[in-house]
């Protein structure tokens, strides 16, 4: 079976990968920036009592067996504590990660039902009036600061038009949230059969995933494009031109062509879009997990900084296997090519 | 681009023609190309052009609207915003030519030197770079940043080393398609040492496209440390850098004092549009199947 030869190799090659992730993040971390002691005993603290917590936390013994300490605690699910919020940081990533993935793939979502057909359209008839239309917007998402589009979005619908509720978390306080299962607002109202939240948690996402859509969409665009015109200029259309195939099925087959190139291309666009997301909820006091990570490095968070980025990594490492799965699916020759 | 201008009549007349050219050739690139040029100047001539001193602040002026006296109004400090935005312009140049310099001086001899070689190098370096990737670059900036403590010649080294491995990507691309030319091959019969067939045959062909991936560099490692900034690693209050501007403006835009945070927010849009359309064009221009 080639699909499980090429799973097998993929999960293989995750393994090093992770831990060399783990000892570079783990390095940065100790190596510079604040000293985690001195902010645990504040500026009175004697030497004795700064030793005995070093002693307590393990940071007197050398680096490199901290290093083997935390890994093995990270292979037994234990990701260590959080200064800052005194929990687990396992169960903080938990709680914070459908919060995330539900934005960043609505977000992505809208970017890509629009960029996509915009950008095939454009490919169509390159440098005719949709297309250079769609190439201005995608120039000009290109160059918008995330977080400064927010603060619009929030200016012109919030505070001018009163239209959408203030950027400040994910459901009105005067409403009560419904009961957890899935940990995403929208999807445990509509399961609970709770309107006023579900409407509340819709309204709350507009803004930030529209944001996160138009950021989305300027790249999309623009590769899709750049795929369906180099498509649109090979043999396979010309062949289908000359064989007198109308415009409809010269664009299915365009379609079918740019599928995987595309795909793969949104794949790695995912990954790419997490940092940008990251802005759009502290913009919106989102209290995900991107929040999270950024408050976890500027505050000097040794345990949750390496509990982010080893979320970061396995996530980026689930989509990329996924989209290869994907691709591996849609055209079987490409498995020994991966 | 053009050789720098010398001031005789002979020499100006095939500037601006070959400026006419390239706006014929390429008006995305022009414009762009303008828009930066604008910028340049009025980051150079800044304290000409601003009516107040940048972090000179007017404590009963505070958060004044947009008028005749403050053009743009003032800030929570009582500062000017038209002052600050136009200063901010040094900030983003002063940070995205060494950035970008960096990246160059780093990323172009490692393409050359992993396309040329090959073999196992090249193989373990594109697997590094390629695990680099699973982590967003404004995370990876934040972390180093955040550790290696805020200022502006960290934000220019990391920005200018994390965005290195574009431009050896290009290069290596580049080389590894030119190393079984018969140009190379030519070169090599005739008895050409390593060092000059890389040098002289490779790197001019090479370096092409790292330069017309520069500009749109350019525009990221802006876009970065303007990020950087807003979330308050970075370049500190009060330096009018555009990123710390809109920070400071973030808690006015939801109580209606929108001029503090939108026109260093423009400022930035606008130069990193310019930047972006002087890359597209550039790119355009060496790769004609891309017009399409």
């Amino acid at each position: 079976m080639k699909i499980r030869r090429f799973l097998t190799r993929r999960l293989t090659f995750i393994i090093p990968l992770l831990v060399g992730i783990v000892f570079f993040t783990f390095m940065l971390v100790r190596l510079g920036g604040q000293d985690p002691v001195e902010m645990l005993a504040g500026p009175t603290a004697t030497q004795g009592q700064i030793d005995r917590i070093e002693q307590e936390l393990g940071l007197d013994q050398p680096l490199l067996t901290q290093f083997g300490i935390y890994l093995m605690n990270v292979a037994q699910g234990d990701l260590g504590k959080s200064w800052i919020s005194t929990r687990p940081v396992l169960d903080d990533i938990l709680a914070r990660l459908p919060v995330t993935l539900e934005l960043l793939f609505l977000g992505i979502g809208l970017g890509a039902l629009v960029g996509i057909p915009a950008g095939m359209r454009g490919a169509a008839h390159p440098n005719g009036w949709f297309d250079q239309i769609a190439r201005a917007i995608s120039l000009l998402g290109f160059s918008i600061p995330t977080y400064w589009l927010g603060l619009v979005l929030l200016f012109v619908f919030f505070y001018l038009l009163g239209w959408a509720p203030p950027g400040i978390g994910r459901i009105s306080m005067m409403v009560i949230p419904p009961p957890t299962v899935t940990g995403s607002y929208l999807v445990d109202s509509i399961i609970a059969g709770d309107w006023e939240a579900t409407r509340s948690a819709l309204g709350h996402l507009v803004l930030p995933v529209v944001s996160i859509a138009i950021i989305s969409a300027a790249p999309i665009i623009k590769q899709t494009r750049a795929i369906a015109v180099e498509i649109y200029s090979g043999d396979a259309v010309r062949y289908a031109k000359a064989c007198g195939l109308p415009d409809r099925q010269v664009r299915k087959i365009v379609m079918r062509n740019a599928t995987v190139p595309i795909l793969t291309f949104v794949g790695t666009e995912i990954t790419g879009l997490v940092g940008t997301a990251s802005l759009i909820e502290f913009v919106f006091a989102w209290g995900g997990l991107g929040q999270y990570g950024l408050n976890a490095i500027v505050n000097g968070d040794f345990a949750a900084v390496q509990g982010y980025v080893l979320a970061l990594a396995l996530f980026s490492v689930v989509v990329f296997l996924v989209v290869d799965l994907l691709v591996v699916l849609l055209e079987p020759r490409n498995v020994d090519a991966t | 681009m053009t050789d720098t201008a010398v001031a005789t009549p002979r020499r100006r007349n095939v500037l601006t023609s070959r400026i006419k050219g390239l706006a014929r050739r390429s008006p995305t690139a022009a414009v762009g190309f303008a828009i930066v040029g604008l910028f340049a100047l009025g980051g150079i001539f800044a304290p000409l052009i601003t009516p107040y001193d940048p972090v000179h602040s007017f404590p009963r002026e505070i958060l004044v609207d947009p008028g005749s006296t403050f053009w743009f109004g003032t800030d929570g400090n009582g500062m000017d915003i038209f002052s600050r935005v136009i200063f901010g312009a040094r900030y983003a140049f002063a940070i995205a030519v060494p950035a970008v310099l960096l990246s160059l001086v780093i990323g172009v001899p490692l393409g050359l030197w992993v396309g040329y070689v090959g073999g196992a190098l090249d193989e373990v370096t594109m697997r590094v770079l390629d695990a680099l990737r699973v982590f967003p670059s404004i995370i990876l900036a934040l972390a180093v940043v955040a550790a290696a403590g805020p200022s502006v010649l960290n934000v220019v080294l990391v920005i200018g080393v994390l965005d290195s491995p574009i431009f050896a990507r290009v290069v290596r691309a580049e080389v590894l398609a030119l190393r079984s030319s018969t140009m190379v091959e030519a070169a090599k019969a005739a008895g050409n040492p390593t060092w000059r067939i890389v040098m002289v045959h490779l790197l001019p062909n090479a370096i092409q496209g790292a330069m017309a991936q520069s500009a749109v560099r350019a525009a990221w490692a802006i876009r970065i440390s303007a990020a950087l900034a807003f979330l308050g690693v970075g370049i500190q209050v009060p330096t009018p850098e555009w990123g710390v501007m809109i920070r400071q403006g973030a808690e006015f835009m939801v109580t209606g004092q929108w001029w503090v945070a939108l026109f260093p927010g423009v400022a930035l849009m606008i130069l990193m549009l310019g930047l972006n359309m002087l890359g597209d064009g550039m790119q355009d221009l060496l790769n004609p199947r891309r017009r399409g």
